[in-house]
């Protein structure tokens, strides 16, 4: 009797409803303040470094580094390697989901689990194992010779690795909004005469646009920041195979901090935009 | 899964070859793109068969950046699992004025190219920096080019991951059982550790399972910070790039095997696990 | 709202064929006159984009039509591995003769590059350190790396040809009795030495250059690195010192022509030209003045200021027998080097 008494001041104390606990303050404001210091340390403070190692020498150093011809290319070849991505897995994402989820038979289970593969190899390995098919010495040199193609150490490679490693958030996304979605609508389009392809485009499409938004617009930062792969796969030649983040790779190579860090931060700027864009967008719209 | 009223339906009402071709593109596009690269690095791997493979990883180099790298991961796994459920605990039951910059620091390594983390990390704690300089003459700790520093940019890089497990599960959380224990006179800490934790467990695991999957594969700022030097601070990632460089086939291909086999081993984990977390 | 998604669909498509189209562009090829494409090391960047446009001037001058230049600076080994696999450079500026002899094994140098002149090497340097300015730790050669408590750095030999010279330059130093106390011709004493210098490792890089940023950075109290990369960085306004110990190897880079690109792009005269100038004495004080020691003996006279002697100079012919057997004796996982890390770090 006594608890329940002793209980209701701390409840009352708490701003937050249906609580119950009896929760001093103290110990709220010490876990806030742990897990802020620890935020602060591991993820503000660098990226606090970043702006003030970028801005160093002045704005005017920044456009400098940020106009060059050699990052240009190299930002004009990230964002067209992250764009055909994006629309290759657009178009397969979508219709490997689709088959996943709508169509019953052998391996389907073993199609599913593949989609999460490349969560789960380096970076590294994924440029090795292009090399080891598209290489000099690879298992298709001999196509590629006869028919006069470069993959390796060209923007084909690069474009694979992305690809490659950027492959699991676009099904990821679609396949629980569509095992969500009733597909009565969809067989009810199929009685009134609608083709697959109709019913896809009419009826299941506009469903399922957020979470492929969500899950292109994952794809795209994912692609902007890929670094290994396409170091391996690619060379980084200046000029062919340099993407904009083997340029700042090069960049502190070469003594051009500035020049670096200006492109870290533009690039992780732009990721962080459109990521944290995007679920602003979901959470309005009242999906999670 | 397969909502009920379609099992009862054949395969397809629409065009057959529509069906088919989109089962086409679709095993094209896993088996092709996944599959077959992940074959063929198996295959060079195993030249010279399994006693070939173990010779290769047995080299002391490469067991030693294999061990470095899962007990990295695995110290940086247990931060994680702590900090993050933390973290998550922090961000669902209380209210407090920085909160969404909270909230939005969580989404943020997800967003940083790997590079430009371990940029940050060495300009920020780097031994010529003034923390990190400060850091190595009073307590003779370097944490950049050295393992500390392998385990911090892999807490950096992995931060979202046992957060936004553990999240929803929090969230949903009904509160009864948690007020019934209050009523009965327990404190906030037993509360929390024989109410609150054991429902989060499943989840708490799994993020943190898949930070140590994520983990074993980092590269782009492991070489940035790490130092890699062979025997010291030289992680299996960084090793592989070695060996493909110097064109050690075989080398490259046998880690590279281990590391697949263990994250992809993890990741099949982590799915059944929430699996099983869906079913409750 | 159907209409609303198609029409947003569209400009989706249409944004992202923009991109591709841009995106192709700037990866096509532009046929404009001749066009060469140079490969090389990155050290030399700074000597090549003042001896293009000579070279460029030059060329017009005697009638050739306008030559543009297309350059690629990576570490030697990741240079030479991009020409085999495709990059289709038509003329190589490596760090390193084996790095040239891959190239010419995979079947893409088919003429004799070691009948050019000074056997094809068009710049040498050698092997020195790098410390801090005043010299602090008083650093003045080989001993001095293995001092309790000096923090040295040298790249990784796996990726970095420059690291290797690095080790053959120690070990051979050690062999030749450059070393106090380091007893001449005594192998085993000598492989003690190289394991006392590793122990002061702090950092391994990938390569040459990224070994030098990172002690620009602050960490480490020397390193161990060409000479030339010293100077380059002293002309960029670094603020370190040259230390050059009485014993060192001669470090000597080649340049070739890759015939099969070379007549692929049918620049053969042009590519020819170009070679041959980098080997002519105006290119040679070029060189010279970004940190490269010439070959040519006139050019190394009139620059003997800039490069004080070696007392002890070797090259990895006379103390190694060649890259043939230094590579595998040294860098193979039997060899002296593999071994001795693996040692020092197992303690």
């Amino acid at each position: 009797m006594s608890e329940a008494v002793s209980a209701v001041p701390a409840m009352a104390e708490q701003a937050p409803p249906g609580r119950g606990l009896r929760q001093g303050s103290w110990r709220r404001r010490l876990l806030i303040g742990v897990v802020s210091l620890y935020v602060a340390a591991l993820i503000l403070a660098p990226l606090g470094g970043l702006f003030l190692g970028t801005f160093a020498e002045g704005p005017a150093a920044v456009l400098r580094a940020l106009t060059d011809a050699q990052l240009l290319g190299a930002f004009g070849r990230t964002l067209g390697i992250a764009a055909i991505t994006v629309a290759v897995h657009l178009v397969f994402g979508t219709a490997a989901a689709w088959v996943i989820v709508r169509q019953r038979f052998v391996g389907r289970r073993l199609l599913n689990s593949l989609i999460d593969l490349p969560f789960a190899v380096s970076a590294v390995v994924v440029g090795y194992m292009l090399l080891l098919i598209f290489g000099r010495n690879g298992l298709l040199a001999p196509l590629l010779r006869s028919l006069d193609l470069r993959v390796a150490f060209a923007m084909p490679g690069l474009v694979l690795a992305t690809i490659f490693v950027t492959l699991p958030f676009v099904a990821r996304e679609l396949i629980p909004v569509m095992e969500a979605l009733d597909a009565e609508q969809e067989h009810a389009a199929a009685t009134l005469g609608a083709g697959g392809w109709q019913t896809f485009w009419l009826v299941t499409l506009p469903s399922l646009r957020w979470g492929l938004l969500y899950g292109l617009t994952l794809t795209f930062a994912r692609a902007l920041g890929e670094f290994g792969a396409v170091l391996v796969v690619g060379g980084g030649i200046q000029g062919r195979t340099e993407t904009a983040t083997v340029f700042v790779f090069h960049a502190l190579e070469e003594r051009q901090p500035v020049a670096a860090y200006a492109v870290a931060l533009v690039l992780g700027l732009l990721s962080l935009i459109l990521v944290t864009g995007v679920n602003l967008m979901r959470r309005r719209k009242g999906l999670a | 899964m397969i909502p009920p009223s379609y099992r009862a339906r054949p395969a397809s009402a629409a065009v057959p070859w529509g069906a088919w071709g989109l089962r086409a593109a679709a095993i094209l596009y896993l088996g092709a793109l996944v599959l077959v690269p992940l074959a063929v690095i198996v295959q060079d791997g195993l030249r010279q068969g399994l006693a070939g493979l173990w010779r290769a990883i047995s080299l002391p180099i490469a067991w030693h950046a294999l061990r470095l790298t899962f007990w990295t991961a695995a110290v940086m796994a247990c931060i994680n699992a702590v900090m993050g459920t933390l973290t998550s605990y922090v961000l669902v039951r209380y209210q407090f004025p920085g909160k969404r910059l909270l909230e939005a620091m969580v989404d943020l390594p997800l967003a940083i190219p790997t590079l430009v983390t371990g940029v940050m990390l060495v300009v920020l704690y780097g031994p010529q920096s003034p923390l990190g300089g400060w850091l190595e003459s009073s307590f003779g700790w370097r944490v950049i080019f050295a393992p500390p520093g392998i385990v911090l940019a892999l807490l950096f890089v992995t931060f979202p991951f046992v957060v936004r497990t553990v999240q929803p599960v929090l969230e949903d959380l009904d509160r009864e059982q948690e007020d019934a224990a209050a009523t009965l006179g327990a404190g906030a800490w037993t509360i929390f550790r024989r109410v609150t934790l054991p429902a989060l467990s499943l989840s708490i695991l799994s993020g943190a399972l898949l930070s140590f999957s994520r983990a074993i594969g980092e590269f782009g700022a492991i070489v940035i910070v790490a130092g890699n030097i062979p025997l010291y601070s030289q992680t299996a990632a960084v090793y592989v790039l070695g060996e493909v460089e110097s064109e050690n086939r075989l080398g490259a291909s046998a880690v590279s095997i281990v590391m697949l086999a263990t994250s992809l081993g993890l990741v099949w984990l982590v799915d059944a696990l929430h699996r099983r977390l869906v079913r409750r | 709202m159907n209409k609303m998604l198609s029409a947003r669909l569209q400009a989706a498509f249409g944004l992202l064929a923009l991109v591709l189209l841009c995106a192709c562009g700037g990866t096509a090829e532009e046929e404009v006159g001749a066009r060469l494409i140079l490969g090389a090391y990155t050290t030399p960047r700074e000597a090549y984009s003042e001896l293009i446009p000579i070279f460029q001037s030059r060329w017009e001058s005697q009638g050739g039509q306008p030559v543009t230049f297309e350059e690629s600076y990576l570490g030697s080994g990741a240079q030479s591995r991009a020409i085999i696999e495709g990059f289709e450079a038509d003329v190589a500026a490596l760090s390193l003769q084996a790095d040239i002899e891959r190239i010419a094994e995979a079947g893409l140098i088919t003429h004799d590059w070691r009948a050019a002149p000074y056997g094809g090497m068009v710049s040498t340097s050698i092997v020195a350190f790098a410390v801090r300015s005043g010299n602090p730790l008083a650093i003045q050669d080989w001993a001095d790396l293995a001092r309790p408590g000096v923090e040295v750095l040298t790249p990784n030999p796996r990726t970095s040809g420059g690291a290797m010279w690095n080790i053959l330059g120690l070990y051979g130093a050690a062999l030749r009795g450059g070393v106090q106390g380091v007893p001449e011709g005594d192998e085993a004493a000598a492989t003690e030495f190289l394991k006392a210098v590793l122990r002061n490792l702090s950092v391994m890089d990938k390569s040459a250059r990224d070994s030098m940023t990172t002690f620009e950075n602050g960490v480490g109290d020397v390193a161990i690195t060409y000479e030339n990369e010293v100077l380059v960085g002293q002309q960029a306004g670094q603020d370190y010192e040259l230390v050059i110990p009485a014993s060192t190897i001669l470090i000597e880079n080649p340049v070739a022509l890759v015939d099969e690109y070379v007549d692929q792009h049918g620049v053969r005269p042009a590519a020819e030209a170009f070679v041959e100038f980098l080997f002519s004495a105006e290119a040679q004080e070029v060189f010279a003045r970004h940190g490269l020691r010439s070959p040519d003996t006139g050019v190394a006279a009139s620059t003997a200021s800039l490069y004080p002697p070696v007392p002890d100079l070797f090259t990895i012919t006379d103390q190694f027998g060649g890259w043939e057997t230094a590579t595998p004796g040294f860098f193979g996982d039997q060899g002296i080097f593999t071994q001795a890390i693996i040692e020092v770090q197992g303690e």
